[in-house]
């Protein structure tokens, strides 16, 4: 048939790839690959040094840019403690509880609040 | 004397000794992974000195990742490879087209002694051509697994894709190829028998 004439075959397809595989290497390719190989080297011996424990942590901070924020707050906190400014409280006296203010609550009423609310009773009678 | 001479020592072994400035790893990476990278590149760009841009990018690559190659990473020729097809992929998207099947010439009344040569120049060149013809991932499979004679899961890796989609590329690829060729059997010395 004539179609089967013009057809290729997979053995003379695969031929043409065998013959493919060893292409013509450039003239000097492999010297400037090999150039550019030593140049970029690491020396003999010369290893990278791995990071301090303060530098893997400035890392996880975020960086120079994120332990300047942190050290710039910290020093602000500390100063507000030391010299607090005149309309804040005196932080002491309110650890201490002087003057806090704070009244408790008749729990009874609390507890019986719940116990009418969770058992839906004596509310309506 | 064959190019790479160390035949023993695994790529990944072999990238690790460079990092520590061994320069007998150099030269046999340099040896082993250029032509591969190099005929990768040609026969997906079709142009020896683009191709040869492109090994010399791939490599300077693989030299920059050494001190930070890590053992669990890929194979050492599967990243090159990628590199390689992106870096493939990357020329062809600036350019557009190649040069087609009726570009390339037919062996016309070669001289007694050189015909053969002449011939498998021209095999070659229709190779090349309907190369060019593919679509571009049809083209990276089928250099890789046909020319290169990678396996199916490793060019799977390369092109980021499942081997269901390599063989499929692969065999449509072959098709291609076979109806781009077809034509100019007589021509290029392929007999009906192979």
């Amino acid at each position: 048939m004539t179609a089967d004439r013009h057809e290729m075959t997979d053995a003379a397809l695969d031929d043409l790839f065998q013959d493919a595989r060893a292409p013509q290497m450039p003239e000097g390719l492999m010297l400037r690959v090999l150039d550019a190989g030593f140049a970029a080297q690491p020396a003999p011996g010369a290893t990278r040094a791995p990071l301090s424990r303060w530098r893997r942590l400035a890392a996880a901070m975020g960086g120079w840019q994120g332990m300047g924020g942190l050290v710039a707050a910290t020093c602000a906190g500390f100063w507000i403690g030391v010299s607090p400014p005149q309309y804040l409280p005196d932080a002491a006296l309110s650890l201490l509880g002087a003057g806090a203010g704070f009244e408790t609550t008749d729990m009874t009423e609390v507890a019986a609040y719940g116990w009418v609310v969770d058992e839906g009773s004596d509310i309506d009678g | 004397m064959p190019l790479d001479q160390d035949t023993e020592t695994d790529d990944a072994t072999l990238l690790a000794r460079y990092a520590r400035g061994d320069a007998s790893a150099t030269r046999t990476l340099t040896l082993r992974l250029t032509p591969r990278v190099f005929g990768h590149a040609y026969r997906v760009l079709g142009d020896s000195a683009e191709a040869e841009d492109v090994a010399q990018d791939a490599m300077l690559r693989l030299w920059k990742i050494a001190p930070d190659w890590e053992a669990d990473r890929a194979q050492v020729s599967t990243w090159l490879y990628r590199v390689t097809a992106n870096l493939c992929t990357d020329r062809l998207r600036k350019r557009r087209g190649g040069p087609a099947l009726d570009e390339i010439a037919e062996p016309a009344d070669p001289a007694p002694g050189v015909e053969t040569q002449m011939q498998s120049r021209a095999r070659m060149d229709a190779l090349t051509a309907a190369l060019q013809s593919l679509p571009e991932r049809q083209r990276q499979a089928v250099v890789l697994r046909h020319i290169e004679g990678l396996a199916n899961p490793e060019i799977a890796d390369i092109l980021d894709v499942g081997v269901e989609a390599v063989e499929s590329l692969t065999a449509r690829g072959k098709r291609a190829l076979k109806a781009a060729l077809a034509p100019q059997k007589q021509a290029l010395g392929i007999s009906d028998d192979g």
